[in-house]
């Protein structure tokens, strides 16, 4: 195995796993849930990116076999994160009420999906 | 193997009715009667053999290491009794032909009178007691069919219930007495067993089973007291009614008395249980049958008197005796036959068999009975038969010439609904063929009669036959004195009814019918009572008691045992599994403190989840790791349906003493599982599994052992399971169906969020899970694919695909996904199920049993070496079921949850109207 | 030097999920807890890959593709759940 190729392997699952704890930090730390959401949603998406960067990398040289597995994770998770995160925030908009004073106007005739229809009022 | 047949085709043939009264009801009864005829000719066919003391036998083995079998026999009782109930069975069929009205199903009526036949001649004609067992249990079922036949009459359902509720009963006690006659017999072949006599009589069995035996028969033939049934089975049609009180039904009683003569007669419990039952009966059902006006009441008590009187007969033990109830069961069943389908001059002729009077053939047998009732001592009472016999018998001719008297004799009435006309020929031939033996055996009953009654009494008594006489003078007997005394009594009775029917008015009355019933009705108070009381509906409860149990029996285990610590060294921990075990423990701990809110210890749950399916993956078990993920998901959405319908925090438990005491339970067992576990692992021992590892690739063809035992070595465990599986997820679709109207949904929509989101489908969310569907799905025919040879399967990829479906189904709605399923869930089952078995079945045609499997290799241009396994068309059994069974029991409770909380159907894929085109959906929703 | 960094990552990653379970702890809202769970879920399948690194082999990666997509049914599920009451309507 090339020391470049090990060098990189050790790096990014470095990478990955400082990214992984940086975005544990954010969730236990952060003081409320909007940003606290921040945390796992980037920063962890990021380390566990690099993880299966690392993974494929190190198959592909060890084994001499290029595996897909990684790449579907990675395409589920990138995929899948941002919506879990915006699922997330309207549960929470809509839980919260502070957090609903807080919602800027949208600028349209038509509120928030979460807080309004969007019909007009007795439908 | 003809004799078989005399009992199939009847009960084959009940298929055949309710076919051909499309035909008209002629070829209806025309096409019964042959079923009927073609039993009796096969019966028949046997006669010469029977007469000539040989018994034929048929039948096939089933199990014979436990002593079950289909076999027959023909003695002479039951070629008697075949013969009788075929025979009388054909008359009634004509005369039921005539007697039905066309409004009248009589397919239905006829499919139920031939099971019922069928299962008669099996009760008379089994061999195996435990045939015998079935078909006398089918008797009491069947005849519950043909009792309750007119289902609008709330009469014929009672009496039916009640018929049933008796009989069966009875049959209970039969069904336990007859295994122990077997038991101290050693066989449970009737022909072994009836010449082990002594042996079952030496038996300290005897008197259980003797008892037991006797309680089978006496609800069967309406013995005291067990004799209310009978009348209210009047409810029925008469053809049913002739057919159950003089041929079949009743006579299985005394039928079982006669057949188990050998056996347990002779005895001093014998005497002085049967013989008084028997007196009682017949003394009763005389008197109130005096006193009864209506003509199908008066019968049923004259019923019940003959079998009294029978019954006393067998009671009395002795060879003679024996012979006199063979006699009598002859003359009962064609006087009694012909009065029940009761026209005009005939029936007179039939009564005065009934009254004994001498020509007739009913006096030569009543005869019989008073002279062998003249010399019995019951405990040393010389009088006490004799004397009640006599009472009896002059309480016999009142009825019965009353009967003869107020309907044929009595004044001519002008007041019927319809003017009287003179019946067809269909309803009179039938009684006109019973009358002729009547007064045939009356008159020369040795020559009619005689070889008949040598024949079926030698059965029942299984030896030598005493020496008797049938004849209509023997001289000047005391019976004969008793007989004129009856007469006289009985006309006295006749002349004096005004005043003694005064002095019964004035006895306070005895309803049977109501003290049936509220005795039935106590019971179902008290079962109710008893069930409540165990059953409180807390699920604590139940929880406790199953663990508390596993604590007693695991802990009386553990201390009857060696307590030897394990061989195996233990391994060393890691940071990852120190960690995990830390997040197991803190979040079944923190489960234990968050329980009261329900949402917030489904999500601590998912933590534990989590960590079982990584100790999966940690100790080398892909395939549950793979099966635990995902059954987790499934069972939270599940869970999280339910919750909607569900009050969200728990209610408060009992005080704090129940909650210790249920901590220490649950604590106690939880120690001992884990114990339990640390014991096992640290062992080495062998199991089946090195079987199933070193035979997986030779055997199976797979590498892949988890997935060959599903699919191959234990093919029989899945294909059952998928099979309850698919039952399951049916039965939640049908229980959940009608589960939330009325009062239920009140409830639940009480329990509703008031404050919920405006948008039921996030459009970011439905474009995202559109995207992830063929994904999923390339996931689920990955794993499905791999299955047998690396980790996954059809059961796993099964899990995958409907939760990829299902991902649709809460992103998009019911209402959306449903219409692009186009296979619905009930039909995945189905084909699911129906390709596993046919699977299983392709087997046989290359004579191999059942759910063998083979593969084979296939070279595939581009994919390379490829195996195809026979067990991968099972596979895909299963993988459809899962797939349909989970889609079919979350899309129900959906919809239940739909139902109480109807939505705005969408068609955009976005409930909030986009800019723009607001205006244009919001029209055409309109 | 592949060994050393996946033995600091073991650490670091046990650390973050030390870290998430602190937060489904102690909340204090239902979203807190999927948010931890979801989180959780993540962290999950980073030791898993890391594993498959560590024991050079790729027998455990359907489990980390399946938690993949579970993990975001299940987070889905719980806020449609907090979000209407009802998961699929």
């Amino acid at each position: 195995m090339y020391p470049f190729l090990e060098a990189l392997v050790a790096a990014l699952i470095l990478i990955g796993a400082f990214f992984l704890l940086v975005g544990a930090l954010g969730l236990a730390r952060l003081p409320d849930m909007m940003r606290r959401l921040h945390g796992p949603t980037k920063a962890t998406t990021l380390g566990i990116g690099a993880l299966l960067i690392a993974s494929m990398v190190y198959f592909a040289a060890v084994r001499g076999s290029f595996s897909i597995h990684e790449l579907l994770i990675t395409l589920f998770l990138f995929l899948t994160a941002p919506v879990s995160a915006h699922m997330l925030a309207k549960a929470h908009i809509l839980r919260a009420r502070a957090e609903r004073d807080r919602l800027p106007a949208t600028g349209t005739a038509t509120g928030w999906a979460t807080l309004d229809s969007g019909h007009p009022k007795g439908e | 193997m003809t004799l078989l047949f005399v009992i199939l085709i009847p009960l084959l043939g009940a298929l055949i009715p309710p076919l051909v009264i499309r035909s008209g009801r002629n070829a209806c009864a025309a096409a019964t009667g042959s079923v009927t005829l073609l039993a009796l000719a096969l019966l028949m066919s046997h006669a010469p053999a029977v007469f000539s003391g040989e018994v034929p036998k048929a039948g096939v083995e089933w199990v014979p290491a436990l002593g079950l079998s289909l076999s027959v026999f023909a003695d002479g009782l039951g070629f008697f009794f075949a013969a009788m109930i075929l025979a009388i069975g054909l008359l009634v069929i004509v005369y039921a032909r005539f007697y039905l009205s066309r409004e009248e199903p009589m397919g239905r009526f006829f499919a139920y009178l031939l099971l019922f036949q069928g299962a008669m001649v099996g009760v008379v004609l089994s061999d195996n007691i435990i045939a015998l067992l079935v078909f006398w249990e089918l008797t009491s079922l069947t005849s519950f069919l043909l009792i309750g036949f007119w289902t609008k009459r709330a009469d014929a359902r009672q009496g039916a219930r009640m018929a049933l509720v008796v009989t069966g009963g009875g049959g209970l006690a039969l069904i336990a007495g007859l295994l122990l006659v077997a038991q101290a017999a050693g066989s449970y072949q009737l022909t072994e067993i009836l010449v082990r006599g002594e042996m079952v009589r030496a038996s300290p069995l005897y008197l259980p089973a003797l008892l037991l035996v006797l309680v089978g028969a006496f609800t069967k033939s309406a013995q005291f007291p067990f004799h209310f049934w009978l009348p209210h089975a009047m409810a029925a049609p008469t053809p049913v009614s002739a057919y159950l009180h003089s041929a079949t039904m009743v006579k299985a009683g005394v039928f079982l008395l006669a057949r188990l003569w050998p056996v347990l007669a002779g005895t001093d419990p014998w005497f002085l249980i049967v013989a008084p039952v028997g007196l009682a009966t017949m003394l009763l059902g005389a008197v109130i049958a005096l006193f009864k006006d209506d003509l199908k009441a008066v019968l049923a008590y004259s019923t019940v008197s003959h079998l009294g009187l029978m019954t006393m007969l067998l009671g009395f033990g002795t060879p003679m005796a024996a012979v006199a109830a063979v006699f009598h069961i002859i003359n009962h069943a064609t006087f009694k036959a012909a009065l029940f389908m009761v026209t005009g001059t005939l029936a007179l002729l039939a009564s005065a068999s009934m009254a004994g009077v001498p020509l007739f053939n009913g006096f030569l047998s009543k005869e019989m009975m008073l002279e062998e009732a003249a010399h019995t001592a019951y405990l040393g009472l010389d009088f006490l038969f004799p004397v009640l016999a006599s009472v009896a018998a002059v309480f016999s001719v009142a009825y019965s010439a009353r009967f003869a008297i107020g309907t044929f004799l009595g004044p001519v009435r002008h007041d019927y609904p319809h003017h009287p006309h003179d019946p067809p020929l269909g309803l009179w031939l039938p009684v006109a063929v019973l009358v002729v033996p009547v007064i045939a055996i009356g008159l020369f009953p040795a020559a009619v009669a005689g070889p008949l009654v040598a024949l079926t009494a030698s059965a029942v008594i299984g030896g030598p036959l005493p020496d008797y006489h049938l004849a209509l003078w023997h001289g000047l007997t005391p019976a004969l004195f008793m007989s004129l005394l009856a007469f006289a009594g009985g006309a006295a009775l006749i002349l004096a009814f005004r005043r003694v029917d005064g002095v019964r008015a004035r006895l306070p009355p005895l309803d049977a019918k109501a003290m049936f019933e509220a005795a039935s009705g106590g019971l179902v108070v008290a079962c109710r009572r008893i069930v409540a009381a165990l059953h409180d509906g807390a699920l604590s409860r139940y929880m406790g008691v199953t663990v508390a149990t596993l604590v007693a029996v695991g802990g009386y285990g553990f201390w009857s045992a060696t307590h030897a610590a394990g061989a195996r060294p233990l391994l060393p921990v890691t940071a990852p599994a120190l960690t995990a075990f830390l997040a197991l423990v803190l979040a079944s701990g923190a489960v234990l403190l968050f329980h009261g809110e329900r949402l917030t210890a489904l999500i601590l749950t998912g933590v534990v989840g989590v960590v079982v399916a990584l100790a999966f993956l940690q100790f080398s078990a892909p395939d549950l790791a793979l099966t635990q993920i995902s059954v987790d998901v499934v069972t939270t959405i599940l869970m999280l349906l339910a919750l909607n319908l569900l009050p969200k925090t728990t209610p408060r438990e009992g005080s704090r003493a129940v909650r210790w005491r249920d901590g220490a339970i649950a604590g106690l067992a939880g120690l001992g599982a884990a114990g339990l576990a640390y014991a096992v692992m640290t062992r080495n021992g062998t199991s089946i599994s090195d079987f199933y590892l070193a035979q997986s690739k030779p055997g199976g063809g797979g590498t892949n052992v988890v997935n060959v035992i599903l699919v191959d070595f234990r093919g029989y465990d899945t294909f059952a399971e998928i099979i309850v599986l698919g039952i399951a997820a049916l039965a939640i679709y049908a229980l959940l169906d009608p589960a939330l109207k009325g009062a239920a949904v009140r409830r639940i929509k009480a329990m509703l969020p008031r404050d919920e989101a405006k948008d039921a489908h996030p459009l970011i969310l439905v474009v995202a899970t559109r995207v992830l569907l063929p994904l999923s799905l390339v996931v689920g025919a990955y794993i499905f694919l791999r299955g047998h040879n690396a980790p996954g399967g059809g059961f796993i990829a099964g899990l995958v695909v409907a939760i990829a479906l299902i991902m649709q189904y809460i992103a998009s709605g019911y209402g959306w996904a449903a219409e692009r399923m186009k296979l619905d869930a009930q039909s995945l089952i189905g084909a699911g199920v129906a390709i596993a078995g046919l699977t299983g079945l392709a087997a046989f045609a290359f004579g191999r049993p059942f759910l063998t499997s083979t593969f084979g290799y296939l070279h595939w241009p581009l994919v390379g070496e490829f195996e195809l396994a026979s067990a991968m068309a099972f596979d895909l059994g299963v993988f459809l079921t899962v797939v349909g069974v989970m889609v079919l029991s979350l899309a129900q409770l959906s919809r239940v949850a739909h139902r109480v909380d109807p939505s705005p159907e969408s068609r955009a894929p976005m409930d909030v109207p986009l800019e723009g085109a607001a205006s244009g959906a919001a029209g055409k929703e309109d | 030097m592949i060994a050393a960094a996946i033995a600091i990552a073991g650490g670091a990653i046990c650390l973050a999920i030390a870290l998430t379970l602190y937060r489904l702890a102690v909340g204090p809202d239902a979203t807190d807890r999927v948010l931890a769970l979801d989180t959780l879920v993540i962290e999950t399948i980073a030791l898993i890959v890391l594993g498959g690194i560590a024991y050079g082999t790729a027998m455990y990666f359907e489990a980390a593709l399946l938690f993949a997509m579970v993990g975001f049914v299940t987070t889905v599920a719980f806020c449609k759940f907090l979000l209407r009451g009802n998961v699929i309507e």
